[in-house]
């Protein structure tokens, strides 16, 4: 494992980290406050190649690895979560099966639209009574002609406001009567296609996360994502590739927190000296550095694994699980060494806090990671 | 058509923060210590030969001199959009002034890019800021100079250069070979795309020089090596004073004017004697 960043490794995080903070910090806290999406900024990293991130050259994307591109989350979260928010979905949930799973002419069709970020996309797999329950999705596709029929409701979709193509979890009749999920490419012109009100959520409310509805929607049966039956494959594959992703912007929410509690103790003054001079500050300070730098470690690690051709499930939960209970931590803290500025609005940090809770939510719980990672460790044999 | 037209851009990396210690001994910058960026007015300059390069195709070779580390801001001259890099790099050239610097350049564009027809540099750098390497290049290439300027048109064998001096602005026109160095005015520098960024790494190349393959010997070092010695180095410190004014509100607010009128005029950058 290398752990020195490479030159280019480097030079992505300065790009974007100089754009950033250039286009995304004067925004950030209204956008959030005024749950705006912010259409010129995202303009503008799509001719960047935000939206095409590890897309093939040939499809018009920019190749890069999976380190490169957590660098490229983590450094738009740390600036900006909603909108790291927005680029990870696209990236890491709604184009990645279409590399892992599409067929020649899905990939011909969608990942130039995707990749140019001309198109964006979602990953819609939760329902009212389906969340942690990957497998008790009940929106139905029913196959009349050479279409299937769509209808149901998804819940919590991010981007699901914006989107123009969704990746849509439905179950399936299979031989022998047995019902099982598939995946269907929908496109958002598509009649019976409708989008509920946005969510009024916690925190990255700049992104507009949403219901999306689905009455009669016919969906051409070349638009079946992978084999028919392929739902939890396809499913449980994107989110090991989307933990990544959640554990990145963890990551970045964490050190802009820090950042920020830095900053704030060596300019306030009690006692007639900076915070930043008592030890107790110190210590918060100290600790939040080590546990951002162990998830930085486990995060590169997953995603190493990944370019390896590795199995890199069990390493992404990990980096998921420790990124965002990190994020947690040190949001908390940096509120905290704020005192009561920290809980006014006025300050970054108090946004920070309410981002960071969601990433040991959403992707998978907490609970679920550790489900996965005691899965993988009690399947070792032991020596 | 017009043959190509051939650019040599001269970019530096700077540190990216302000304040920096510096070696008590030799009086330079401890540069080690920070994280290295491309000077902001060498970018502009990179801007503006990627401008020129869109509007009548150019090719473009950017050039630095420094530590390894400084194949940095070469990756991003090219994910910019430049199409090669050259690195001067080398310990016998290192705590090079600004004389040394534009000898040692000169050498580099002459083994590297002897046709060349158009030189840019940044007009000063943000962490020495002597604005003397670009027209000390001229001088060693001997060619007509043009400093701080915030637009360059090229014409066949011409380039029409304006700039801001004092509160006017001049036109001026050479004719090519030239060397101009850029100001931060205009030539606001895009972002390099990541596809820029990837390519930079694998399609274009940087070739490295050292003293010896610029045949640059220890006599020559000796001859033309630094003429400056730093005597000493200091902080200009400021000292901030808290002031208490104290009073009914009307007659504080008249105080506080009464003091510093003419400092916030000065700031805002009229006078607000009339307003009292």
């Amino acid at each position: 494992m290398q752990f020195n960043p490479c030159i280019k490794h480097k030079l992505i995080r300065n790009s974007a980290r100089h754009f950033a903070e250039t286009e995304l910090a004067p925004i950030a806290a209204e956008i959030d406050q005024q749950r705006i999406f912010p259409r010129d900024a995202i303009n503008k990293m799509k001719a960047l190649n935000y939206f095409g991130l590890q897309v093939p050259e040939e499809y018009g994307g920019a190749a890069l690895d999976s380190i490169s591109t957590a660098i490229v989350v983590e450094e738009l979260s740390r600036v900006c979560a909603a909108v790291g928010l927005c680029v990870t979905v696209h990236n890491g949930v709604a184009v990645y099966p279409f590399l892992q799973f599409a067929n020649a002419a899905q990939k011909e069709t969608y990942l130039p639209q995707l990749a140019s970020g001309e198109v964006i996309g979602a990953f819609s797999l939760t329902e009212a009574n389906a969340g942690s329950d990957a497998g008790s999705v009940e929106m139905t596709a029913v196959k009349s002609g050479s279409d299937y029929i769509l209808n149901g409701t998804k819940i919590f979709v991010t981007n699901g406001g914006v989107c123009d193509v969704a990746l849509i979890f439905a179950l399936t009749s299979l031989p022998e009567n047995k019902l099982q999920s598939s995946v269907f490419i929908v496109e958002s012109k598509y009649p019976g296609f409708l989008r509920g009100e946005l969510e009024d959520l916690c925190g990255m409310r700049a992104n507009p996360v949403s219901s999306l509805f689905f009455e009669d929607c016919r969906v051409p049966e070349e638009n079946l994502l992978g084999k028919l039956g392929d739902g939890m494959k396809i499913g449980l594959a994107t989110l090991d590739n989307g933990r990544i992703g959640v554990a990145a912007q963890a990551l970045g929410i964490a050190q802009g927190a820090m950042e920020a509690a830095i900053k704030y103790a060596k300019e306030r003054q009690q006692f007639k000296r900076p915070i930043a001079s008592q030890q107790t500050i110190q210590n918060y300070i100290a600790d939040m550095a080590t546990e951002i730098m162990a998830a930085r470690l486990l995060l590169y690690r997953s995603c190493e694994l990944k370019d390896a051709g590795a199995p890199f499930g069990c390493e992404a939960s990990m980096a998921k699980l420790y990124c965002s209970s990190v994020a947690s931590r040190v949001t908390g803290l940096a509120v905290q060494i704020h005192g009561g500025y920290g809980y006014s609005k006025e300050y970054d940090v108090e946004r920070y806090f309410r981002d960071a809770k969601v990433t040991e939510i959403y992707e998978g719980t907490s609970e679920i990671q550790r489900m996965v990672i005691a899965r993988a460790m009690l399947s070792q044999s032991m020596m | 058509m017009k043959p190509m037209l051939n650019i040599v851009v001269c970019i530096k990396q700077v540190p990216m923060v302000t304040e920096l210690p510096w070696d008590e001994r030799s009086g330079t910058l401890r540069r080690d210590l920070a994280a290295g960026m491309m000077n902001p007015a060498c970018k502009h300059a990179v801007e503006a030969a990627l401008q020129i390069k869109e509007n009548q195709g150019a090719s473009i070779t950017v050039m630095t001199m420094g530590p390894p580390a400084a194949e940095e801001v070469l990756r991003e001259a090219l994910a910019m959009g430049a199409d090669r890099g050259v690195l001067i790099c080398d310990r016998k050239l290192a705590g090079a002034d600004t004389y040394a610097t534009s000898f040692i350049l000169a050498s580099a564009i002459r083994k590297k890019c002897p046709s060349f027809d158009l030189i840019l540099c940044g007009a000063y750098t943000s962490d020495s800021e002597t604005a003397q390497v670009g027209p000390q290049l001229a001088e060693e290439l001997n060619l007509p100079a043009a400093a701080y300027a915030e637009n360059i048109d090229v014409n066949s064998g011409n380039i029409r250069v304006r700039r801001l001096v004092d509160h006017f602005r001049e036109t001026l026109e050479m004719e090519l070979p030239a060397l101009v160095t850029v100001s931060m005015e205009r030539y606001q520098p895009r972002y390099a795309s990541f596809s820029g960024l990837d390519k930079a790494f694998t399609r274009a190349g940087i070739s490295v020089l050292n003293a010896e393959k610029l045949g640059i010997s220890p006599a020559d070092l000796a001859q033309q090596g630094s003429r400056t010695r730093v005597r000493m180095v200091f902080v200009r410190k400021a000292q901030k004073e808290n002031v208490t004014i104290t009073g009914a509100a009307a007659r504080a607010a008249s105080e506080f004017l009464d003091r510093y009128e003419r400092k916030i005029g000065a700031a805002i950058g009229k006078s607000i004697e009339a307003k009292k």
